[in-house]
This record gives C-alpha cells, sequence and structure tokens, in this order.
C-alpha cells in the first residue's frame, strides 16, 4: 500500500513538473479469480490482474480527466504530457479546482474491516467443491419440488469468485488516502423447461467482503430452487390499481429514481423534480433514509468520497421530509456562481444505504397486504428524474387473503416514482442480506398494466 | 512472415511482444492439454471533449493495453488476462488459463504465423488523432448556439463529442494472426428545458446522438444539424406529451428505425448460441421452425460498412459475416462462436465478440435488423382503432428462457381510429419475445437503419451494435401506461 502511494505522488508531482497546477491522481490494482460451473463441469475459470492510473489535471484554469493501463515509465510520462498540452487547448472553468484543503478535514477512525485476513488462503479446490455442491445440493431439491409438476429441469449453473484490490490517491493539495479491500461471491441459477417451452431462470447469490460472513452452499442452493419453482405457470395480470409489496431486493431500484434527481449534477442542469424540495416532505412519512459509510465489512464502506471529503454518517430523507442533497464540489461551486449566493458542498456519494426498518417480517407483509400483488423482479423501464414519470416491466406473485398464489409475468409498473413512495403504507423488518439491507416495502393504490 | 503478421508484430512490439513470446505464451496456455488458444492483445486509446454551459471545459482520455489468454477444451474455458505485457506476466497469465484442461499437452505452439486476410469496412479517413482539440471546439460552440437559437424553452444544453481507436491483434495457437484497426466516433447533445412559470413550470429533458465506426470525416455540418434537431424536437415535444393512457394489451405500430429495439431484446439475445447450447433460451430446439409469420425476416449482418456494428472479424479471427436468422419466418440460424459452432456442427457465423481483453468472446449482435415488408406504412397507421405508435426509446431488456422483453417509449404517438392523436412519453412495453412475434402482423416497405449509439449488454460486457427495420405492427402488447381503472 505505501509503494502505491508513493507512485501516486510521484505521478502527481511529475503531473506538475509537466505544467499542471492541480493535479488528483489514482492508482489501483487487483486480482480476481472465479470459477463457473454448469452442469457437471467447469465451464469457464477466469483469474486476471488489473492495474490502472487515473489523474485529474488543473493547468490553468482547465480542466481534464484522463486513465490508462500502461504503467511503463516512460509511456506514463508520455501520457502526463500529451494529457496537459490537450488540456491547454480547452476553455477555462473557473470552478474547476481541488476542493479546499479543510474539507479533508476529520476522517473518522473507524476500522472498516475491509480486507479478509485469510483472502489468500482460498484454494482452487475450495472454489471447485463448492460450485459442484451447489449443483448437487440444487438438483435435489429439484428432484422433490418438481414431484407432480409439468417441468424439468434444463440446466444449473453456479459461479464461485473472490477478488482483492488495493487503490491510493493524492492531491496536490494535500490529500492522500489509500485502501484495500477483498470480496467473496457465490451464485446459483437454475433454469427449468416447462410444457409450453417456456425457461424460467430462478437465482440467488451471496457477496460479502470476509468469506466466513458469506450465505451457506445449501442456502444459496435451495433458493435459487425456490426462486424458479415460484414462477412456474406465470399468467397475466389483468390492468388496475393493487396494493402492492415489493420484495426486499427488489426495493433498491425503487430507491434508485427517488435518489437520481438529488444529485448536483441534475440540480444544476435543471433535470431534477426536486430543486426547490429541500426540507420539505416528497414521500411518505414513513421512509427515514440514511447514509452509513462507516458500517463495518459494507461494499461502499469509505472513510473519504470522490472529492477527498471525510465521510460520515448522514439523514437523507427522514420521515419523508427530504434532508440533503447530493452536491459535489464542482457543482457546489457552479451553483454558487450561478446564484450569486453560496451553495453547500454537502458530497456527491452515497454509500450504504439504510432505511429505518419496520416490524413486520415479509410474511407478515403478505399478511396485512391482503390482496394484491408482490413484486420479485423488475425487467427493463426507465424513470423520468425531471418529471417523476416511472414505468418499469415486472414480476412476481399475487397475494389473496394474505397468502402468495399463482406466479404473473409481463405487466408494468407506472405512475411517478415520488407519488408511489407517497403510496407507501407499510415499511418491513426483513433487510436484505446482501448489498443494501433494504425491507420490503408495501405501497397502495399502484397501477399495474397486463392484460 | 506475411505483411499483416508483421504489422500486428511491429505495432505490438513497442509493448514488448515478439514472436519468442508468441510462441512461450501459447506453449504455456496449452501444456496442460487444451484443444487449442488465442492471446487478443488490444491497445486502446479514446478522446472525449464535452461542452457544458456554454464552455468546452471538460475533456477526457484513456489508454488501455493488455492481452486476454483464452484457452478451450471442449466448451470449457479457461480465460486469463493481463494489462502487464512483461514477459513474466503474459506467461503467468497463459499458465492460469491452461488449468481449464487437466492432462498432457494435446496440442502444440506453432513453427511460425501467418496473417489471415480480411476485408476492410471501416478505412479511416481523417484519424481523430490528426485533429487538435482546438479545431474540435467551435463545432461544439455552434451547436451550443443552434440550439439556444432553436427555441426560448432551452435552458440548459450540453454537447459531447467523443472518439476512440482499438487496435487488436489475435494470435492462434494454429498460427494464424489477425490485425484490426477499429475506429469510433459519437456525437452526443442532451438538452433540458422549461415551460410556463410558478406553480405551472414544467421541466424536461431529453438526448439524441449518433454513433459509427470512422474517424473525424463523420462530423459533417449535415450530420451536427441533424443531431441538433433530433435533441431540440424529442425535448420540446415532451411539454406536449403525457404517459400512454392505456394501461394493458393493444396493438403497437413501431415506427422505422430505432424501433428495432424491438429485435434486439426480444428476439435477437434469445439466437445468441451459447443460450442455446446451455438449453436456456426460449428459442432452444427451434431451428427450421416456424416462429413469425411469413414476411418477416430478420437479419444480423456485420458487414454493413461503416455500421456502430460492423466488423471485419470477430474476436475469434472469423471473417464477419451476413447471417439470416429467420428467414420468412423459419428460424434459420443462432449466432455462433467458435465453441457453439462445434457443439452444433456447424460453421461460426462470426458473432464471437468481447468488450476488451479483459473478457473471453461469447456470441454477440453485430447489425440486427428486419428487412423491409410490403405495407404501406401509413396504412399500418390506419389498420389500428386504439393503440401506440411508438418512435424512439431508451433502455431494453430480456428474460433470455422465458422470453420476457421489455423497452421503454420516450417518444410516440396515441393512435385513436387509425390517426396519429395525443403526443405520449415514459412509457414501458413489455412482452413475451415469441408471442410479439407470432403477432407481428403488418411489415411496412420503409426500412430504416438506425444510426444511434446502442450499447448492447451481456456477462457483464458492453458492445457496441447497432439496428434497424421498417415500420411494423404487433397485435397485441402490454403497454404500461396509466389507466382511470378501479381497485382491484
Amino acid at each position: 500500500m505505501s509503494e502505491l502511494l508513493d507512485q501516486a505522488r510521484r505521478v502527481a508531482e511529475r503531473a506538475q513538473a509537466l505544467g499542471a497546477q492541480e493535479a488528483k491522481v489514482s492508482l489501483s490494482r487487483s486480482r480476481g479469480v472465479s470459477v463457473e460451473w454448469r452442469d457437471g463441469a467447469i465451464e469457464r475459470l477466469q483469474d486476471h490482474t488489473d492495474q490502472g492510473l487515473s489523474v485529474s489535471l488543473f493547468v490553468d484554469g482547465r480542466f481534464s480527466r484522463h486513465g490508462t493501463s500502461d504503467m511503463r515509465p516512460e509511456a506514463v510520462e508520455r501520457f502526463l504530457s500529451d494529457a496537459i498540452t490537450m488540456t491547454r487547448y480547452l476553455e477555462a472553468d473557473e470552478c474547476r479546482s481541488l476542493p479546499a484543503p479543510e474539507r479533508y478535514a476529520g476522517r473518522a477512525e473507524v476500522d472498516l474491516d475491509l480486507r479478509d485476513p485469510n483472502y489468500e488462503q482460498v484454494s482452487a479446490e475450495q472454489r471447485r467443491a463448492e460450485v459442484t455442491e451447489v449443483e448437487a445440493i440444487a438438483r435435489e431439491a429439484l428432484s422433490e419440488e418438481l414431484k407432480g409438476k409439468e417441468a424439468e429441469v434444463s440446466s444449473v449453473s453456479s459461479v464461485v469468485g473472490d477478488y482483492f484490490g488495493q487503490s491510493a490517491r493524492v492531491h496536490t493539495n494535500g490529500f492522500e488516502g489509500a485502501r484495500e479491500g477483498t470480496s467473496f461471491y457465490m451464485t446459483a441459477g437454475v433454469t427449468l423447461k416447462e410444457a409450453n417451452g417456456k425457461r424460467p431462470l430462478g437465482s440467488a447469490f451471496t457477496y460479502r467482503r470476509h468469506r466466513s460472513d458469506l450465505r451457506s452452499v445449501e442456502e444459496i442452493a435451495r433458493e435459487a430452487v425456490r426462486d424458479v419453482t415460484e414462477k412456474l405457470n406465470a399468467q397475466k395480470l389483468a390492468s388496475g390499481r393493487y396494493t402492492v409489496l415489493v420484495k426486499s431486493d427488489t426495493v433498491g431500484r425503487l430507491l434508485s429514481y427517488l435518489l437520481a434527481p438529488l444529485s448536483g449534477g441534475a440540480l444544476q442542469q435543471k433535470r431534477s423534480l426536486f430543486e426547490d424540495k429541500l426540507n420539505t416532505k416528497i414521500v411518505s412519512e414513513l421512509l427515514t433514509l440514511r447514509d452509513n459509510p462507516h458500517r463495518p465489512r459494507g461494499f461502499s464502506s469509505a472513510l473519504w468520497d470522490g472529492d477527498g471529503f471525510a465521510t460520515a454518517p448522514r439523514p437523507i430523507i427522514e420521515k419523508g421530509v427530504l434532508k440533503t442533497f447530493l452536491i459535489g464540489d464542482y457543482h457546489a461551486k457552479k451553483m454558487s456562481l450561478e446564484s450569486g449566493s453560496p451553495v453547500w458542498a454537502t458530497g456527491a456519494s452515497l454509500h450504504n444505504m439504510e432505511i429505518e426498518l419496520g416490524e413486520l417480517s415479509f410474511d407478515g407483509l403478505v399478511r396485512e397486504a391482503g390482496d394484491g400483488v408482490m413484486i420479485d423482479r423488475f425487467l427493463g423501464g426507465n424513470s423520468n428524474p425531471s418529471t417523476g414519470e416511472l414505468s418499469l416491466g415486472c414480476g412476481g406473485r399475487l397475494i389473496k387473503n394474505g397468502q402468495l398464489t399463482d406466479a404473473v409475468t409481463e405487466f408494468n409498473l407506472s405512475g411517478r416514482f415520488d407519488e408511489l413512495w407517497s403510496q407507501l403504507v407499510m415499511v418491513g423488518g426483513d433487510p436484505y442480506p446482501e448489498g443494501q439491507p433494504t425491507p420490503s416495502c408495501l405501497f397502495e393504490g399502484v397501477q399495474l398494466s397486463g392484460v | 512472415m506475411s505483411e499483416a503478421h508483421q504489422e500486428g508484430l511491429q505495432y505490438f512490439s513497442q509493448f514488448g511482444v515478439d514472436e519468442r513470446l508468441l510462441r512461450e505464451a501459447i506453449a504455456c496456455a496449452l501444456e496442460r492439454g487444451g484443444s487449442w488458444a488465442d492471446l487478443f492483445f488490444e491497445h486502446g486509446t479514446s478522446q472525449s471533449i464535452s461542452l457544458q454551459d456554454g464552455a468546452v471545459n471538460a475533456a477526457s482520455s484513456g489508454v488501455s493495453l493488455g492481452v486476454g489468454v483464452r484457452v478451450v477444451s471442449g466448451v470449457q474455458t479457461g480465460y486469463a488476462y493481463s494489462e502487464d505485457l512483461s514477459r513474466e506476466a503474459v506467461l503467468n497469465a497463459a499458465r492460469s488459463a491452461a488449468l481449464i484442461a487437466e492432462g498432457a499437452p494435446q496440442a502444440q505452439a506453432p513453427l511460425g504465423f501467418n496473417a489471415t486476410p480480411h476485408a476492410s469496412r471501416y478505412p479511416i479517413e481523417q484519424p481523430w488523432m490528426s485533429v487538435g482539440v482546438e479545431q474540435k471546439i467551435p463545432l461544439l460552440q455552434r451547436l451550443n448556439s443552434e440550439a439556444f437559437d432553436a427555441d426560448p424553452r432551452i435552458k440548459k444544453v450540453t454537447v459531447g463529442m467523443s472518439h476512440s481507436d482499438s487496435v487488436i491483434w489475435l494470435v492462434e495457437s494454429n498460427g494464424a494472426t489477425h490485425f484490426d484497426r477499429q475506429p469510433m466516433t459519437r456525437l452526443s447533445m442532451q438538452l433540458s428545458a422549461e415551460q410556463g412559470e410558478g406553480p405551472n413550470k414544467r421541466r424536461e429533458s431529453n438526448a439524441a446522438n449518433y454513433a459509427a465506426r470512422g474517424g473525424f470525416e463523420l462530423v459533417t455540418d449535415e450530420r451536427l444539424t441533424a443531431l441538433r434537431e433530433k435533441a431540440v424536437r424529442r425535448t420540446l415535444f415532451l411539454f406536449d406529451a403525457e404517459i400512454a393512457p392505456l394501461a394493458g394489451e393493444y396493438p403497437v405500430v413501431l415506427g422505422a428505425g430505432a424501433s428495432a429495439i424491438l429485435l434486439h431484446e426480444a428476439i435477437g439475445h434469445g439466437m445468441e448460441a451459447d443460450f442455446n447450447r446451455k438449453d436456456i433460451s426460449i428459442y432452444s430446439e427451434r431451428v427450421n421452425k416456424r416462429i413469425a409469420p411469413k414476411g418477416v425476416t430478420i437479419i444480423d449482418d456485420g458487414t454493413r460498412e461503416g455500421d456502430r456494428g460492423a466488423i471485419n472479424f470477430d474476436d475469434e479471427g472469423v471473417d464477419s459475416q451476413r447471417t439470416v436468422l429467420v428467414e420468412d419466418g423459419i428460424l434459420r440460424s443462432y449466432m455462433h462462436d467458435r465453441i457453439s459452432a462445434t457443439h452444433y456442427g456447424v460453421a461460426p457465423t462470426g458473432n464471437g465478440r468481447r468488450e476488451s481483453f479483459r473478457h473471453a468472446p461469447v456470441p454477440r449482435m453485430r447489425n440486427t435488423y428486419m428487412t423491409a415488408g410490403e405495407h404501406d406504412p401509413e396504412d399500418i397507421i390506419r389498420s389500428v382503432k386504439r393503440g401506440v405508435y411508438a418512435e424512439s426509446f431508451t433502455n431494453g431488456q430480456v428474460m433470455i428462457g422465458a422470453g420476457d422483453f421489455t423497452f421503454y417509449i420516450k417518444t410516440g404517438y396515441l393512435i385513436e381510429d387509425g390517426k396519429l392523436t395525443r403526443p405520449i412519453k415514459d412509457t414501458n412495453i413489455i412482452g413475451n419475445g415469441p408471442e410479439v412475434l407470432e403477432r407481428t402482423d403488418m411489415v411496412g416497405h420503409d426500412f430504416k437503419f438506425d444510426d444511434g449509439g446502442w450499447v448492447c449488454g451481456k456477462d457483464g460486457q458492453s458492445v457496441p451494435v447497432s439496428l434497424g427495420m421498417p415500420t411494423v405492427r404487433v397485435s397485441s402488447v402490454t403497454i404500461g401506461g396509466v389507466s382511470q381503472g378501479g381497485e382491484q
């Protein structure tokens, strides 16, 4: 790590020597290995080593950004020289400069625990044993699950992999940081063939910073089997307004639409429907959303953000009220210039989203829904961050009398994402165990279009 | 040694690559019994500049250098890559890839190398590196001024121009080598506009882009004007439009050109042979069977000169070709790479593509289109009592096995009594690929190719593609609009 940091310092010094007044330099290197298994044999083994240098240059009031994987010293020298020459031809932008050094202060002294010390002990035999075991368990479970059903197994697949990465960053006005982390993952995929020729896919995965935190092979294999068998004989849905339960692993997609208009870029470029909504209620008071960049072993955990600002936990939405925009240093400077009054850079990065949980389990939410639709996947679709309009393809299951029943597919959810989140009536207590721990959410009066 | 082989060797010798390294790397790759292997060297360079808030004040450039080593044993693949082209790093990558096989060597490293000749489908008249940034800046400034002049409702303009050049050199374990230089030029324009005041103020934003294989010669006055006109029209259109007032199954008329995203999502992916080899596509076991009405012919063609998805040869060294996927409604061929072709006992179709040296090749689309039919586009619209006319699109997605697909209509019209009436926007369409194909009952004679910057994603890899089609009617598909339907 110190070697990487030293290298970044040297590149920053060379950038200044060649004519840049300021520079931001990042260096990274990583290694990843994965084994893909399908139907009794290895499908693909992959092994990679990466290296990369990225440089942001500030030259005579002008700005540019550059990246290369050619790390030969003479190539880096030429790369920097060409980049600086190119930057000089651009038009000046008085908002382009490194952040004020005081914004780097206050870095939390927290051990994020992002590196598994046992990373190097993972063997090829272990990876192979796990992908094999996923298939064995899945096929055993399928032999039970498919009894009496008109479906057969098309394919069972699994991937096991791990990754180790290091990076270092230097700003010429005082910021320095280096970090490293590991990640481990395991996936299972089960494809069935129905009598009508359709081949629904069920899947499950686990993805963690430390190998010992991965969910078990058995859990992943059985979840994939459950996922696919629940999709069998899917029917179309009648169009109408429904009570809709969005499953925990799918809620993140709905949140992303809500968060996109909060960015400094969207605000400054007038592509945000929330421009005048700071400290006003924009969604249901049941939604409280916080960012926790310091969650131990979190995938997006970090002590500093893209500008080098020290990170801290912060509320984004509290009881439906918008508490902050996500404005980086550059857009804050631009908005200050345009408005004639200072705009504070709140930090553009989001790290680990945490929704304030409710009390009910997933089954409890299903009972609470009574009659409606449970959505467990979105397919395609998009939104309009300027207006809030939203239209998404969906699949899931019907809810009748508080019970999950038939699989449904090929329907759309439509409306506005701000209105949808205002129709939130219950938040679950069932955080998704992988990635962002979003809970399942229950909405009322949601427009779904099917047949 | 042929001249073209010398060209590749000469180019990559600047990074320390020599014939000894090639032979040693292939020997390492095959040392555990792999059937065959290849080395994919790539040196990519790119540059982009952008205008925002009236100034061309941001630029970026990139260099991507490395080698991917692939070892194939039956249908199994070992793949490793390195961004370090030193002898030690390349041989380590080769040894890692070799682990896919277990046994004694079956094949040997070649004694010599010979280049395979290929067509030249994207000659570069004016390399982008030969044009200084200072010459490009006025062009972006011109677009910016023209956009603001076009309508006072335009409040923000972003314009981008990017170029890239990827030099690839594929070296096969049988000694065949393939050298190519793949250029790309992309222009983009994004606009934000405001209409009204106070509580009635509305905002909309939209974009347009153009992309093709070629150098700076593609940046013509006509293309810049067309880009600006398209971006302005599509943005201001949204003020009069609403999310479709239809929720449920209705006829959809797909406008000529970009509507071919339907082909790409609903049909194309399912015809990529790896999904069929694994028996996870809804089109598995359907070759030589009817999957669409007569009159529907679908092609995947990598030979159209200069198109964004054109390639001289694929990333396995197979000549690009025009592949008939569906002929008059009958499924004729999947899109193959070498592995799937071997599995099916057919010739590869030149569809083995990869994003870069960081990825192993898999079957991918190139330029996918439906050929022209016999119907007058006006008659197609007149035939619809109540439905939607889809004009421009953003993203699409498909579930390969179930066949469910979606795409998102950014602009279009409601069709009422055979006429285009209310403008619509931001409406998702969802359907099932085979069902929609069967319901394609009118094909227009107005074939149009779309020149947008389409990107196809699969297996974590993105590759440039293009698409086209004539006006088409689908008799019934699910429209994700908003109705006044009651509570369920």
